[in-house]
């Protein structure tokens, strides 16, 4: 069964008097997607995906793409102007209640109580959830013992550093145990060390079969935690696949690169049968082969002739970024 | 004449006097205080000395709270240092506050424009701070602008730009005096991928043009690509400052090429060779340690020859910045 | 150590003088009247209060026009005067423009003296508003002396920018906080001073520097000087030195209290 399923997901904003007088929709990104007369704006657009139970699903695009809105959507907080949202099955918008008591959310920014203890705002969370109060406690204090925050629970959460309020955020979210999480940027602007701990408790988590839905700007993040990548921009879906389809379908050609202890001769190198083109890029060679093998065997055999040595080779695979970038803004070259 | 470098930091420290409440607290939890807190004193920078050269891109690494920001602050005439000295081409920041900030540009971590007023008047504002001509103010915001991208979105309100642009704008206003050292502060964080990649871009050209850059930022790859030194701060104290090449060897323990094969291999026949010390294989990647690459690289094109195998992919292993910053942090506390 | 003329500029000391820091001050004042004119506080405290307290102190009872007049003025001008200051230094300090500011070649006097200027403009645009009024209103019934009224107005103007600057020194980020530690303040004030009365049935007035005030308009307008023959020379002295002393306090305040808005 499939954890959440998306149909014709629209949400338009209508601008707001003040805005039509000035005679533009005023946020930037969302400009050319107003619609002729009326301006308004189409945050997102007929999306249709599924997220299947026990996946991580990364939903990724440029700032002011539609992310937010369409997370904001699946949580029930913004009420989508048409399509619908099933949630193993059950219509969101018939019993958002239910549908909510299965879902863990953490936003992008940082929305705790700053003026309550970390203990306290998970013991508040908990009450929501109609969790009893032993468990709650138990629960909160396990969750904190894990996120390395159980020393700092009785401190007051304005306190806590921008990592430490980024855990907290995500043990709030998994006080009620949900069937499915939402994050938000959940490793933006954090150190390494917050980073790494964060993910890794993710796919924990994910491991023991929670469905994840997640957004991020970071690729390798993307690339490393999502079992399936959707890209939005400018309110449509452009592009849904596991990150190994989606930078296949944007790898041209076969390539390796070679870097060398001195300095070879590019024309020696483009001579090989089995060499297409070479690029000398800062201090590497990019050489396009014909086949990958025939390539790489033949230019071992030439360094040998040649008395070169190699440092390093690396095969030419796209990066997640690269295709990221090619997908929305087609083929613009940063 | 000695030249004179364009940052240089001695015994440089900042302690914070936490207030009533804070010492209370800090009383009542004594051991799980993070910084040093010798009578009480948050130690925030302990003791720093480095210096940053003229022309190059220094970066400043460390966790969240090691003391970068406070760093920041120091070098930029905000916060004033406990103790220790700073010179800025040879002059005191705190002596002729007013001569060394003029040739200072500062982009801080959290968007400090002023919302209400447009992308233009913002950059003017600064022009006049700076004492810029009238006609030099309006060329160079329109050149600024236009370079990076927000020529169009020039009237209007700072408010209405989404964070990528608020981030470019903060770098616009900070070149706004054609500055000869740049302070970034996160200069990348919680950007899309083109935005991130434009400010880059425009990062190095503004060096290769001769500009001196100070940059923070938790994104090793920006790091391991924009800096030519790094210097890495924890608990106020400098741990390691290197190049990011010197800083990788550190993790370095061995060489190793990795390989994807098409077909299945025997993991002993690839251990006869001769450069090659051990085999580790899991799934299609064989993790081959070497002796040399080179003559690895060779004995293995003749294995792959002879027992006409395929490969998918080749690539020598090699050491990541992210690995080498989490192991200089461990280690750090017995240094 | 003398610092390098080749990286600072040859023009270096001459460039960075008084005159310059004086243009610079003016920006910030251009930008604190372009911001904060139509900020809710601003207008509340500015707009809002003295009309509802003018009311307030008037319906009801039989004033004298000079007396209505002068209350009128000083209660504007001390209100427009003191409402932009203590919001924007919080304000700023909250949304970090204020770090933005101090690593600007500005020197930290330049910034309290720029958001001294918006003040002092603010105050002196407003209180022309009653002045108008009631030479529109009242002119045939009284004579003017505009020029001891327009000095008089420019010396309160900056007596209450620098009582302004006071009450935002406090380092604190939240405007709403000072905001009505302000607003206590400046309601005692207002009730200590003479407004819509004869000041002599007053009998803390002279605690009040609004009174001196009071006493210069009133005197322009044709009254007496409820300090004696020399009163509009006393009136002036008296505000000359309360001037001062406000802009030396509020100048130590915030030396002492600036680096505690870079805590966090």
């Amino acid at each position: 069964m499939n954890a959440i399923v998306v149909r014709n997901l629209t949400k338009y904003f209508t601008p707001s008097k003040k805005e039509k007088k000035k005679g533009r929709a005023r946020n930037p990104s969302l400009e050319s997607r107003k619609q002729g007369n009326n301006s308004i704006i189409r945050a997102v657009d007929h999306i249709d995906f599924e997220v299947k139970n026990g996946e991580i699903f990364g939903f990724l695009g440029p700032n002011g793409a539609g992310k937010t809105t369409t997370i904001r959507m699946l949580t029930g907080i913004l009420k989508p102007t048409n399509g619908e949202i099933l949630i193993f099955g059950q219509n969101f918008w018939n019993n958002p209640i239910k549908a909510k008591q299965i879902m863990g959310h953490v936003p992008e920014e940082a929305n705790v109580y700053m003026d309550l203890t970390g203990l306290e705002n998970l013991s508040f969370i908990g009450e929501l959830y109609g969790i009893s109060k032993k468990e709650r406690i138990s629960r909160a204090e396990q969750l904190l013992k894990k996120f390395e925050l159980f020393e700092k629970r009785h401190l007051k959460s304005k306190k806590y550093s921008k990592g430490m309020k980024q855990r907290l955020l995500l043990c709030m979210a998994l006080m009620s145990n949900p069937k499915i999480l939402f994050l938000d940027e959940p490793t933006s602007g954090l150190d390494v060390q917050s980073s790494i701990i964060i993910k890794k408790l993710i796919k924990d988590y994910n491991k023991n079969g929670m469905t994840i839905f997640m957004t991020t700007h970071d690729m390798d993040v993307a690339n490393e935690m999502c079992d399936r990548i959707a890209i939005i921009n400018r309110g449509k879906l452009i592009g849904l696949d596991t990150p190994e389809n989606l930078k296949k379908l944007k790898q041209e050609y076969q390539a390796v690169d070679f870097y060398f202890t001195k300095e070879a001769k590019e024309s020696e190198l483009e001579n090989l049968s089995s060499v297409k083109e070479v690029r000398k890029i800062r201090d590497y060679y990019h050489i396009i082969v014909h086949d990958l093998n025939d390539g790489i065997c033949e230019i071992i055999e030439y360094i040998k002739s040649k008395n070169l040595k190699v440092k390093k080779i690396n095969t030419y695979e796209p990066h997640l970024e690269e295709v990221f970038l090619k997908m929305v803004n087609g083929g613009d070259d940063y | 004449m000695m030249k004179i470098e364009a940052i240089e930091v001695k015994n440089l420290s900042k302690h914070f006097f936490p207030s009533m409440k804070e010492r209370k607290r800090i009383r009542m939890q004594q051991e799980g205080s993070e910084k040093g807190t010798k009578n009480n004193i948050i130690q925030a920078v302990n003791n720093i000395n480095f210096s940053v050269k003229q022309g190059e891109i220094f970066g400043f690494l460390g966790p969240n709270g090691a003391g970068k920001t406070t760093t920041i602050r120091m070098l930029t005439g905000v916060l004033k240092p406990t103790n220790g000295s700073i010179s800025i081409y040879g002059g005191n920041i705190w002596k002729h506050p007013i001569e060394v900030k003029q040739i200072l540009g500062h982009v801080p971590e959290e968007a400090n424009v002023y919302m209400d007023l447009t992308g233009m008047q913002n950059l003017y504002l600064i022009g006049k701070l700076y004492g810029l001509s009238k006609s030099e103010r309006v060329n160079r915001a329109e050149q600024l602008l236009k370079q990076f991208e927000l020529f169009e979105k020039g009237n209007l309100k700072a408010k209405k730009y989404s964070k990528g642009m608020k981030q470019r704008l903060l770098l616009c206003m900070a070149l706004m005096s054609n500055p000869k050292i740049l302070f970034l502060d996160e200069p990348t964080s919680g950007l899309d991928v083109k935005s991130s990649r434009i400010i880059k871009k425009l990062i190095k050209e503004y060096n290769e043009n001769g500009m001196t850059i100070f940059i923070t930022t938790h994104d090793m790859d920006v790091a391991n690509e924009l800096c030519h030194r790094i210097a890495i701060i924890n608990q106020g104290k400098i741990i390691s400052l290197d190049t990011p090449d010197n800083l990788k060897k550190l993790t370095q323990e061995y060489l190793a090429i990795d390989c994807h094969f098409i077909d299945t291999v025997n993991v002993n026949e690839i251990k006869e060779l001769h450069s090659i010390i051990e085999v580790q294989q899991n799934n299609s990647l064989y993790h081959i340690i070497v002796k040399d690459i080179n003559v690895a690289l060779i004995e293995l094109v003749d294995f792959i020859k002879t027992n006409d195998l395929n490969v998918k992919q080749v690539s020598t292993n090699e050491p990541k910045l992210e690995d080498a910053f989490l192991k200089i942090i461990e280690r750090g506390v017995e240094n | 150590m003398r610092i390098s003329k080749e990286v600072f500029g040859v023009k270096g000391s001459k460039k960075l003088g008084l005159t310059v820091q004086l243009r610079r001050a003016a920006a910030i004042a251009q930008k604190d009247l372009r911001i904060y004119y139509n900020k809710p506080p601003v207008i509340v405290q500015g707009i809002i209060f003295p009309v509802i307290l003018f009311f307030t102190f008037t319906i009801g009872r039989k004033i004298p026009t000079p007396l209505l007049i002068s209350g009128l003025m000083a209660m504007v001008i001390f209100l427009t005067a003191t409402s932009i200051g203590p919001f924007v230094f919080p304000w700023e300090t909250m949304r970090k423009t204020f770090e933005r500011l101090i690593t600007c070649p500005v020197s930290v006097k330049t910034i309290l003296f720029g958001s001294m200027l918006s003040s002092f403009l603010f105050g002196v645009i407003f209180s022309l508003v009653p002045l108008v009024l009631g030479i529109i209103f009242f002119s045939l019934q009284i004579t003017i002396n505009f020029l001891i009224i327009l000095i008089a107005m420019f010396l309160a103007a900056f007596v209450f920018s620098s009582f302004s600057l006071i009450l935002s020194a406090p380092p604190t980020d939240m405007p709403g906080n000072i905001m009505i530690f302000t607003l206590l303040l400046k309601f005692t004030i207002l009730f200590l001073s003479p407004l819509f009365m004869p000041i002599r049935d007053h009998p803390l007035a002279w605690i009040s520097p609004l009174t001196y005030f009071v006493d210069i308009v009133n005197v322009s307008l044709g009254l007496e000087s409820a300090f004696g023959h020399y009163g509009i020379l006393i009136d002036f002295a008296i505000l000359s030195f309360f001037g001062v002393f406000f802009l030396f306090l509020a100048f130590m305040l915030h030396k002492k209290t600036l680096q505690k808005r870079f805590r966090n």
